[in-house]
């Protein structure tokens, strides 16, 4: 279980997440020692694999189960998902649909967009999105192309509260919104890209 | 024929489209994402698939038919509809599509061509499949009765 990344942070920044079809075990041991967490979700795109991810990511309960708490309709996970707005940036709209409506399943609010340009007019501070989900193989825009204007963004809005302490959320003037990038294609280049452009996370799309 | 009977069939209909590897196990998540609040689902979805099959596949034929074929905007078109194909599960199409990939990296152009007719033939197949199945789905909810759950002991 990976805690405290990097920085001594009293807000849990969002870890990264890998999620692939094919791992190997030396990337995955790469992945756990450069700090990312040690989830590997099998692929198709499950929503109850999504929220056990984002479960990890966002440091709420404690070890990892593999496979236990990966059931349609786990309260853990349900509890999770409930209520929180997620948004899906994907411009396969059978697969955006179908993620979406798996998602939805599990209570989220979900939100979807078709393209880079799109979801960053959703996603302007104050964010209001649990999590992001961003297709990474996007014609015009794709997902590193819109995290990255994303952090610059969070990181002036950071500097500004200048590590006051926000009374609303509590955190130590941290915005940082989960970013996952899907892709259908986990090879190495795309891995590092995510790391690179600051997205919490790669999940291997359909 | 009484409902029952129809349940069955349909039972029977959709086993055998996973057996013959027509769909695999992501198609039963479609299914269990349909319920009372989502009741079309199902259709929604598969509906979505065949739109954007049938454009890609145009624009695929167009592309391998330039006299200097783009590979990268071939491999473009067949990445989204392999995309497309998995999230339904239509195992057959992904397969096609992978293959399809690989000869695009290739740039070998009488393969992506024999590729693309091999795509086609699995998308038209897995067309018809899915619309029989939906028809009996529609035969049964109409005479009243409830689309059965299958279990994949497999």
């Amino acid at each position: 279980m990976l805690e405290g990344k990097q920085n001594g942070h009293v807000f849990k920044l969002p870890k990264v997440i890998l999620l692939a079809k094919n791992i190997t075990n030396v990337e995955l041991e790469k992945a756990k020692a450069a700090g990312f967490a040690d989830t590997v979700i099998m692929k198709p795109m499950r929503a109850s694999m999504a929220a056990a991810c984002l479960q990890q990511v966002l440091g709420i309960g404690k070890k990892r189960q593999a496979g236990k708490d990966m059931l349609n309709g786990s309260p853990v996970l349900q509890g999770l998902l409930c209520g929180k707005k997620i948004l899906v940036v994907d411009d396969n709209m059978a697969h955006q649909r179908v993620f979406a409506g798996a998602l939805k399943k599990f209570g989220a609010a979900v939100e979807c967009r078709e393209s880079g340009k799109a979801a960053l007019k959703l996603l302007q501070l104050p964010c209001c999105f649990y999590a992001c989900f961003m297709d990474i193989q996007m014609p015009e825009m794709d997902g590193f192309e819109a995290t990255h204007p994303i952090r610059m963004m969070e990181s002036k809005a950071n500097e500004q509260m200048n590590g006051g302490m926000d009374e609303d959320s509590g955190r130590k003037g941290e915005w940082h919104v989960p970013i996952l990038a899907m892709t259908a294609d986990v090879i190495h280049a795309t891995y590092d890209e995510c790391l690179k452009c600051r997205m919490d996370g790669c999940v291997e799309a359909l | 024929m009484e409902v029952g009977q129809m349940q069955r069939r349909l039972v029977d209909y959709t086993k055998s489209l996973f057996m013959e590897g027509f769909l695999d196990a992501q198609f039963l998540q479609l299914q269990q994402l349909q319920d009372e609040s989502n009741p079309d689902f199902v259709v929604e979805v598969v509906s979505l698939f065949f739109d954007d099959s049938e454009k890609l596949l145009n624009d695929l034929t167009m592309a391998l038919d330039q006299p200097n074929v783009d590979f990268k905007k071939v491999d473009a078109h067949v990445h989204q509809l392999k995309g497309s194909s998995s999230s339904i599960g239509a195992q057959r199409v992904k397969n096609a599509c992978i293959a399809f990939r690989s000869f695009c990296e290739e740039q070998n152009i009488d393969a992506t061509l024999r590729c693309l007719q091999q795509v086609k033939q699995e998308y038209y197949l897995v067309k018809n499949k899915l619309e029989t199945m939906l028809r009996l789905e529609q035969q049964i909810v109409a005479a009243g009765g409830s689309i059965p759950m299958i279990e994949l002991g497999f």
